[in-house]
């Protein structure tokens, strides 16, 4: 038994150094199937690049939905950036629901530590600013753990969430931003990922109306808002009602996932996330929801062609950030033009 | 030249020495000047300038003692009480105060006195004169009545009862200068004297805690300055160690070669006393106002002061020597954040009681301590007794609620059936609601308008937006439509 682990503990050590000679390794790489398994070896067999911290157990936030995060791998990455899209600034209501039910999340372990929401003036104005009744009473996230950073310019924001992203005594860093400024480039989010990596605290960095763009962040989601299911009474649903939260999220990037969209419903009683159920709840829901399928025709289309990927990669301006690239299949999402909202 | 307007005619108010060489003087009406010298130069008098000039020298003065106090449109008092050692001496001390301001082009006559009345009659009359206590009636006796610092018109009647000088009223019986001429004289009088205690009120407050480092040559760059900091800071460090007490309030004074002084002041969330923090605060400080900050020709005075101070709690270290305190931490990223972006950088929500969405969270800056708009619960008043559904409240909250247009309602007091928001159009699949919420009457003034009510509906779009609509008044009840507006956004 001795050889067999100290023989797995060599292949594994050589697999680590091929992929990093290679230089994509994926997150994980699963033992191989036949491989004869010791009593005494710990079922976890990932291996995670960059660093120890990622590799600990609890490196990652459990979303609680089992699909969602079967496909991220064991869900959010705890010490990094995480970006969270909205493809319009209307959105921001579900996009920020989302990143504060993450936060909600987070709190239920981190007991005590406030959440930092940074944004600019703008996003502030144009798509509200943060109400802390409704966080409490949505979220569960009482107001002495909220603390709001509101910064005249994106300049001032990055450098306060970069210098938020360094701190432990946060739980989380939200940093909100609309558009696609120059400032916020492949630098800027790889500065705010590092830091978070060395702090081991998450920082959601919340897009409104952005195209995706290369970004250092591990995983890009994007969030839709999805109709609610009417409210749940002891004498069946009650017809007309708007019930939980629900959001449409799509994994827009990520080194393990392969795209998908989810459709999940936050619980503010039990704070968890759950998914929606199947077609008989929905059968009752007066609007249909819209289907998300990855194959379908975009409402509006996009102006220009949609081009399969080509095969060998051009070294053109995304090819910098070649992980980053989104899958073909995705593409068509993100390409919807913006709306102003 | 510098003219003034006094009643219907222009007059001269200052005048150089060339001037007074042609034999213009003070109070002399322009036209008589002008036709005299019809060349001479003219200027308007500009009492805002002067004030500020003056303001900027007594900023100045704050290098010899924080006692610095403005006198009249024209003068300065410097409380020099226990300072002048610092200088070597009464006599340096003054020599140092002519020749800087001579350098730096102003004519200055100065004096120095126990009491303020006596130093403002050695400034005025007698020029560059330093007197000794007891030697106050020997001061006053010869100079004429101005220097007294009395009133025109009493001057004025005195001088026609024959008492020309302040020796003659110092000779003159008590009693019938206080009935014929009022108790004022007296009091300028005594306190000349120094038989009455005379109260010079500064400009500003004086730090309890000062700490400055004179500089033989003057520094430009930043980076010095907060090397300098950092020393300055160290030495304060025992001063608020031996008080017990840390800094909650800082200021930043650089004194420049040529007469301005930069005032740099900030706050901290919880007393401080650590020079490494506290130099990183200027820091940021520093790199924010980089462009406000003009070195010129480099700062050659610099101070520290503790503005406020508060008592300060050590924190005990385990026995790794690690002090684990979160909230330090976060205190310290507040304080650099509003040192950089200002106070309102970092803010905090603080629940308030109120059922009006709008106020009952308020958004107030970061503090460390716990702030209380509402009177501590006592436990045999009655509460309010909670729902256990309480009502949804949206997310996010728009700052002001934005009208939007409706076309039409199913009921006259239903949930609109489309809506106009920002241009776009919305079509409502579910609403629930109304929640009526009415002004607080007892906040308003009888009469307002806003006092209409709001009918709160909570409504979903066809894409599964949530959104916190409301409309404003009721149907048929006033004369104006209700209007409809959004609030806010759900998750």
């Amino acid at each position: 038994m001795a050889i067999s682990a100290v023989a797995r503990e060599t292949v594994f050590a050589l697999r680590r150094q091929i992929a990093k000679i290679e230089g994509t390794l994926p997150e994980r790489l699963q033992a191989p199937a036949g491989a004869p398994l010791d009593a005494d070896a710990s079922p976890d067999l990932t291996i995670v690049r960059r660093g120890l911290a990622a590799a600990l157990p609890d490196a990652f936030l459990p979303v609680g939905v089992d699909p969602l995060d079967a496909a991220l791998s064991g869900g959010l990455p705890k010490a990094a950036l995480s970006e969270i899209h909205g493809l319009e600034t209307r959105d921001a209501g579900a996009v920020a629901g989302f990143a504060l039910s993450l936060a909600s999340l987070i709190l239920k372990q981190a007991q005590g530590l406030p959440v930092l929401w940074i944004g600019t003036a703008e996003i502030f104005r144009e798509a509200g600013f943060p109400y802390a009744r409704g966080l409490q009473a949505s979220f569960g996230i009482e107001p002495e753990q909220l603390l709001f950073s509101e910064a005249p310019k994106l300049v001032d924001a990055l450098w306060v969430a970069e210098e938020a992203a360094r701190m432990t005594a946060l739980a989380a860093v939200i940093l909100e931003i609309r558009g696609n400024p120059q400032r916020l480039d492949l630098t800027a989010t790889r500065r705010l990922h590092a830091r978070a990596q060395s702090a081991g605290r998450p920082v959601f960095l919340l897009r409104q109306a952005a195209e995706p763009e290369p970004t250092a962040a591990p995983v890009r989601l994007i969030v839709s808002p999805a109709p609610a299911v009417p409210r749940e009474t002891v004498a069946g649903p009650l017809a007309g009602s708007i019930g939980r939260p629900a959001f449409t999220i799509s994994i827009g990037k990520s080194r393990t996932a392969l795209p998908g969209q989810f459709t999940l419903e936050w619980n503010p009683d039990e704070r968890v996330f759950d998914e929606r159920r199947g077609e008989e709840g929905r059968a009752k829901n007066p609007v249909p929801v819209v289907s998300l399928s990855g194959g379908r025709k975009d409402p509006a289309a996009a102006s220009g062609a949609v081009l399969a990927f080509p095969a060998p990669r051009s070294s053109d301006a995304i090819s910098s950030a070649t992980g980053d690239q989104p899958p073909p299949g995705q593409r068509a999402a993100h390409l919807s033009p913006r709306r102003a909202g | 030249m510098i003219s003034h307007r006094q009643g219907n005619a222009q007059r001269i108010s200052a005048l150089d020495e060339r001037a007074e060489a042609l034999h213009l003087k003070r109070d002399m009406g322009i036209a008589d000047a002008r036709a005299m010298h019809p060349s001479i130069d003219i200027v308007e008098a500009d009492p805002e300038a002067d004030r500020r000039l003056l303001e900027g020298l007594a900023d100045w003065c704050d290098r010899y003692t924080p006692l610095v106090a403005l006198d009249g449109a024209d003068g300065l008092f410097l409380d020099v009480t226990g300072c002048t050692h610092l200088f070597g001496g009464e006599r340096a001390m003054l020599d140092d105060i002519l020749s800087r301001f001579l350098h730096q082009g102003f004519d200055v006559r100065a004096g120095l006195a126990p009491t303020p009345g006596a130093a403002w009659a050695a400034a005025r009359f007698c020029g560059d004169r330093i007197v000794d206590g007891g030697e106050e009636e020997a001061l006053l006796a010869p100079l004429p009545l101005a220097a007294l610092r009395i009133a025109p018109e009493t001057r004025a009647s005195l001088e026609s009862v024959g008492l020309r000088t302040a020796g003659a009223v110092m000779a003159a019986p008590r009693a019938p200068l206080a009935r014929r001429f009022g108790a004022t004289l007296l009091l300028r009088l005594d306190q000349a004297l120094g038989r009455l205690d005379e109260a010079v009120s500064p400009r500003l407050p004086v730090a309890p805690l000062s700490v400055e480092r004179h500089l033989a040559e003057p520094v430009t760059l930043t980076e010095d300055i907060e090397r300098l900091v950092g020393l300055l800071a160290t030495t304060l460090k025992t001063d608020l160690e031996r008080r017990g007490e840390g800094a909650r309030t800082l200021a930043l004074l650089l004194f420049r070669v040529d007469g301005a002084v930069s005032r740099i002041a900030l706050g901290t969330s919880r007393p401080m006393r650590d020079p490494r923090l506290i130099q990183k605060l200027f820091h940021e400080r520093l790199a924010a106002l980089e462009q406000d900050i003009d070195a010129g020709y480099g700062f050659d005075l610099v101070r520290l002061s503790v503005l406020a101070a508060a008592a300060f709690d050590m924190a005990q270290a385990d026995l790794t020597g690690e002090v684990t305190d979160d909230g330090a931490d976060i205190a310290l990223f507040a304080d650099r954040i509003r040192a950089r972006l200002g106070e309102g950088a970092v803010l905090q929500p603080v629940a308030v009681e109120s059922h009006l969405p709008e106020r009952a969270v308020a958004i107030v800056p970061f503090s460390e301590a716990p702030r209380r708009t509402t009177p501590p619960k006592r436990q045999d008043r009655v509460q309010a007794p909670k729902t256990i559904f309480p009502p949804e409240r949206p997310i996010r909250l728009f700052r002001a609620p934005e009208p939007i247009e409706v076309p039409a309602t199913e009921m006259p007091e239903g949930p609109p059936l489309h809506f106009r928001w920002r241009r776009a159009l919305y079509r409502v699949t579910r609403a629930e609601g109304p929640e009526r919420i009415a002004a607080e009457w007892w906040r308003q003034a009888p009469g307002d308008a806003a006092a209409s009510t709001r009918d709160y509906f909570r409504i979903e779009d066809a894409e599964g937006r949530r959104y916190w609509l409301y409309r404003q008044g009721l149907y048929g009840g006033s004369q104006s439509a209700p209007r409809w507006f959004m609030h806010g956004v759900f998750a």
